[in-house]
């Protein structure tokens, strides 16, 4: 092996203790994998054990010892996905690749993965392949996205009926344009991961061309098309808004070949495009919305610091540097009622309180962008659309405890928010924003970016910090907290991203004002992502104390094809889920915890009468017996245990005793794991047993699985009356299970049958039934 | 000194203490696996569990390995709380390495016998406590061994399973194990470090340099020596150590006399 591209790497860290990941990041990047000489090779060059390197390798799911194929497919497990029908999917793959996930043919071409939630939940399911992205697959579709890999191209079909999505990162920037005689016109193209995902970098570059063509473009020097973050309402992208001398219009599903009518009619002529409008539904869903983090998003060019600038950024943390104490400035955070948005709801004023107080000349102040909750995508959102509020919260975090150091702990997973975090630290360190003398107030503070490697561990604090240490990603037990004891045993305060992004609001308009927005004890507002079975899937941010029911009707449009609302889970993992009977519950931390659930970092999965609830609990407890590190019996030994019995029950072999021993197992977890993982890891268990022990009971009791999700339970027939015989089922069936002549009723053989349920989707007539 | 309550008796006991050793010093048994006096605490296996409510410690169970003492704290160790949870995590416990014989012992005396776990369970001896990981890695400052995987997968192991290149033979790993999964063979004059089935390493032994019986290894002795003026290396077992140090001792007391 050559070992020059290791030197190369090495050559580029100063120091390789605390860079440890990110240098097997490099390694793996350059190799496509973890090759064991490389390995070798490193432990020689930096005097780390072999075994630590080989331990951190297999721990981390991002890092591979085996080579892989020459296509990666991801196949999304997260839970808006999982709700959809993902495992059907998985499973299609898998039988049509002849591959376990975690396996590479051996041809080489495939190497298949499944990841636990990329945030394209509003896409839901969703597969991704290299670069590529596809949304709203369903069994059928996959096997053609497949075949056409198959076939040699690395190029997907341009007719794929899946929607199919140009990667991440692949966008452009914005080519300045400028407006037409004396009107003001701009362009907005959603460029969140939502917009991305459906097509907007075409969009985008449709507009900037054709209006460049047209001469729109000339007198004012102004932007006029704009590449924005994560506008909220996924469901309907690619969103365009046009806003001609403040006149704004917003158009859905705008494809590349609509562009031109846009600017010939609209643009040009004066006379919008009507049936393309986006119609009351956006107003909606966005009119009863307070966004207060989410404000700049979709509204501001992520990528350029002086678009930020001229909102006021920075402004603020200017202001606490120059004109407030470090104390006024915690007073200040403690009056406006804030509370950490990560999941555990701690007051940030007392945790920087705590951590200004820990004795200690060092600091660190670290930003968890570990976002890990399946079904959840706000902080990728607020760092697409809205960078530099997060180091500006950064900025005034580390004024206010006094850090000189400041990391991103962020998922490698969201290439996106890498990529403009990045930019943007970078834009602020030459402004002098970040480095020595910040601001030019004497404060020396300057921020790290560090990638994750794949563990949902390391989003718990002591994890996170394990992993900045190059170490794998185990909790340690508390105390001691991290404020007095955290990175490097110096004092470390941990903040998330939406709370981060909250700060250089409270300091522009004051305690009061946010003090003033929300409930008695959760004040302010929350960005929820609401997605699962629900018709406006979308980032959602509302004050506390909002209705269930008015951010599922009023925002989210209710349920599709009028299904019945059966629960919303909330709180990911950790979290519970709230049944119709409580729709009504305000939306805060204290009224959450009541009803068994909890506010977690803000996912919001709707659920309707075609969601088995057991098997979302078995669904949530196999994420966490997946995520455990492994470190303390009751969540290692545990988690599994929790799988086994739901297993069973699903198959139809539970009894009443199942039930007594996932309760009690779930209390000794809850009480005696080492850390919120294992802790948590039961609620949603006890929180469907609480609300849904009749789904249960009628596994246990009956064999039946009432919502029909669970394979062994149900039974897929054809109704003869109905069927003509298409013979478009009997095509479809990989099993090739169905029989029947042209023209006349088909039926199903029983035995070979493995209730892939394509035969379900692929009859028009809806002749297959599932009971 | 904070002072603590253990089971209603009051008790005076040093700062900084853990709740474990309060109890410990009391005379009070807790049962640990991950435990080690030598180590710090780890609070891997959870079965040093009991109730504990206090000054800055929310009412409810905790490990009382990780749990440090502070006043007016109130410690319960034989709650029928304790005793459920515990015998959960031994049943857990169980699931796993039901063969292992000190384990099956530990969890007998605190009442448990069977298990209702451990179906579809892979099944070994080793209830992952760290405890060789760790003396090998702080205390030998080899770390020849480590965690590999996670979770489900978790397992002690060498690099990518070989030999291993940096173990010393010291076999400080197979002292601390507390179930028997980490062993020692010496035969034949060759030492044999194993995990159940994965050997660890394999060494010749050096042998006494008077009665020429089979010792320590190399790697071990270049260990030992590391600092002491040479010509010091002398290699004795513990027998031939005795008759020098007796047979010096008489010529001493023959010059005496």
């Amino acid at each position: 092996m050559a070992t020059d591209p290791i030197d190369g790497i090495l050559s580029r860290y100063v120091e390789v203790t605390g860079n440890l990941i990110s240098l097997l990041h490099e390694v793996q990047s350059h190799f496509g994998y973890l090759p064991k000489d490389a390995l070798y090779y490193l432990a020689k060059r930096t005097g780390i054990p072999i075994t630590r390197l080989y331990s951190i390798a297999t721990f981390y799911h991002f890092f591979s010892l085996k080579p892989k194929g020459r296509h990666e497919i991801h196949a999304c497990t997260g839970t808006a996905c999982h709700v959809k029908g993902a495992s059907r999917i998985l499973d299609e793959v898998k039988r049509k690749l002849g591959i376990e996930a975690g396996e590479t043919t051996l041809d080489m071409q495939f190497t298949l993965n499944e990841v636990r939630c990329v945030g394209a939940c509003s896409f839901a399911p969703v597969v991704v392949v290299g670069d590529r992205t596809y949304g709203e697959v369903s069994s059928r579709k996959i096997s053609e996205i497949l075949k056409k890999y198959q076939a040699g191209s690395d190029e997907p079909l341009a007719e794929t009926t899946a929607k199919e999505l140009p990667a991440p990162g692949s966008a452009r920037k914005t080519i300045a344009a400028e407006a037409l005689g004396s009107r003001s016109i701009n362009v907005r193209v959603c460029m969140g991961l939502g917009g991305v995902a459906a097509g907007g970098a075409a969009v985008l570059k449709a507009f900037q061309e054709l209006m460049a063509e047209k001469g729109l473009h000339g007198t004012f020097g102004k932007k006029c098309v704009d590449l924005v973050g994560c506008m909220g309402f996924c469901a309907k992208d690619v969103i365009v808004e046009v806003r001609i001398d403040g006149v704004l219009t917003a158009y859905q599903f705008v494809k590349p070949n609509m562009v031109s009518r846009i600017v010939d009619e609209h643009i040009v002529g004066g006379v919008p495009v009507k049936e393309w409008l986006s119609g009351p539904e956006y107003e909606q869903f966005h009119s009863k919305q307070n966004k207060v983090v989410l404000g700049a998003c979709g509204t501001i060019d992520p990528e350029d610091i002086d678009a930020y600038c001229a909102i006021g950024g920075y402004e603020s943390a200017n202001r606490a540097i120059s004109s407030m104490t470090p104390e006024k400035v915690i007073e200040e955070i403690k009056a406006s009622g804030l509370k950490g948005r990560g999941g555990a709801g701690f007051p940030t004023g007392l945790k920087w309180e705590l951590c200004r107080r820990a004795p200690g000349d060092r600091k660190f102040l670290i930003c968890n962008a570990d976002e890990g909750d399946p079904g959840a995508f706000m902080d990728r959102a607020v760092i697409e659309g809205d960078p530099h509020a997060v180091i500006e919260g950064m900025i005034i975090g580390a004024y206010a405890i006094s850090a000189s150091k400041g990391y991103v702990y962020i998922r490698a997973e969201y290439p996106l928010a890498v990529q403009r975090l990045r930019r943007a630290i970078a834009q602020a360190r030459e402004r002098g924003y970040l480095g020595t003398n910040v601001l030019g107030h004497g404060l020396d503070f300057d921020i790290h970016l560090k990638l994750g490697a794949g563990a949902f561990v390391c989003g718990e604090e002591t994890a996170l910090i394990a992993s900045l240490e190059d170490q794998i990603g185990e909790p340690k037990p508390k105390p001691p907290f991290p404020v007095n004891k955290g990175l490097w045993g110096l004092p470390t305060c941990i903040n998330n991203v939406e709370t981060l992004a909250t700060i250089p609001k409270i300091v522009k308009n004051g305690a009061a004002w946010f003090d003033a927005i929300g409930t008695g004890k959760s004040k302010g507002t929350k960005i929820f992502s609401l997605v699962g079975k629900i018709n406006r899937t979308g980032l959602v941010e509302v004050p506390m104390g909002v209705a269930l029911r008015e951010i599922i009707y009023e925002i989210g449009g209710g349920i599709p094809k009028n299904k019945k609302f059966k629960a919303v889970q909330t709180g990911g993992p950790s979290g519970g889920c709230i049944p119709a009977m409580h729709i009504d519950v305000p939306v805060d931390y204290e009224n959450l915890t009541a009803v068994g659930s909890i506010m977690g970092s803000g996912g919001m999965v709707v659920m309707d009468e075609d969601t088995c609830m057991v098997d979302v609990a078995k669904y949530f407890v196999s994420f966490c017996m997946d995520e455990s590190c492994g470190q303390c019996t009751p969540c290692r030994e545990g988690t599994r245990e929790l799988y086994r019995l739901l297993n069973e029950i699903t198959a139809g072999k539970g009894t009443l005793g199942h039930l007594t021993a996932l309760e009690e197992l779930s209390v000794v977890m809850r009480d005696m794991s080492l850390c919120a993982l294992g802790k948590t890891a039961p609620n949603p268990v006890l929180s469907t047993l609480r609300y849904f022990r009749d789904e249960y009971e009628a596994h246990i009791h009956r064999q039946k699985c009432p919502a029909g999700v669970c394979k062994s339970l149900i039974k897929f027939t054809i109704d003869p009356e109905i069927c003509t015989g298409c013979t478009a089922c009997a095509r479809q069936c990989p099993q090739k299970a169905i029989h029947g002549e042209k023209k006349k009723a088909h039926n199903i053989d029983q035995a070979a049958c493995i209730k892939c349920g394509i035969c379900f989707d692929t009859c028009k007539f809806g002749g297959v039934t599932k009971a | 000194m904070p002072t603590i309550t253990l089971n209603g008796q009051t008790q005076e006991v040093p700062e900084g203490m853990s709740v474990l050793e309060a109890a410990r010093m009391a005379g009070i048994d807790i049962p640990t696996l991950c435990h080690h006096e030598a180590l710090g605490a780890y609070g891997a296996c959870r079965v040093c569990v009991v109730w504990a409510e206090g000054p800055g410690q929310r009412p409810g169970l905790t490990a009382a390995c990780t749990t440090p003492v502070s006043n007016g704290l109130a410690v319960q160790t034989e709650s029928a709380a304790v005793q459920s949870a515990r015998r959960v995590i031994f049943e857990l416990l169980l699931g796993r390495s039901p063969e292992s014989e000190s384990l099956r012992s530990i969890a007998k005396r605190y009442g448990v016998t069977s298990t209702p776990y451990g179906e579809g369970a892979r099944h070994d001896l080793c209830v992952r406590c760290g405890l060789c990981v760790r003396a090998c890695r702080e205390k030998i400052g080899t770390a020849a061994i480590s965690f590999a995987g996670r979770g489900q997968g978790r397992d002690v192991s060498t690099e990518f399973g070989a030999l291993s290149e940096l173990c010393i033979g010291c076999g400080a790993c197979a002292a601390v194990c507390p179930t028997g999964m980490i062993r020692v063979k010496d035969s034949g004059g060759e030492r044999v470090i194993l995990r159940d089935d994965l050997t660890i390493a394999r060494f010749p032994l050096l042998t006494c340099t008077s009665c020429r019986a089979p010792l320590v290894t190399e790697k071990f002795m270049d260990l030992r020596l590391q600092g002491l003026p040479d010509g010091q290396s002398e290699v004795l077992c513990l027998d031939c150590k005795r008759k020098r140090t007796a047979a010096t001792a008489e010529s001493f007391a023959n010059i005496w006399s």
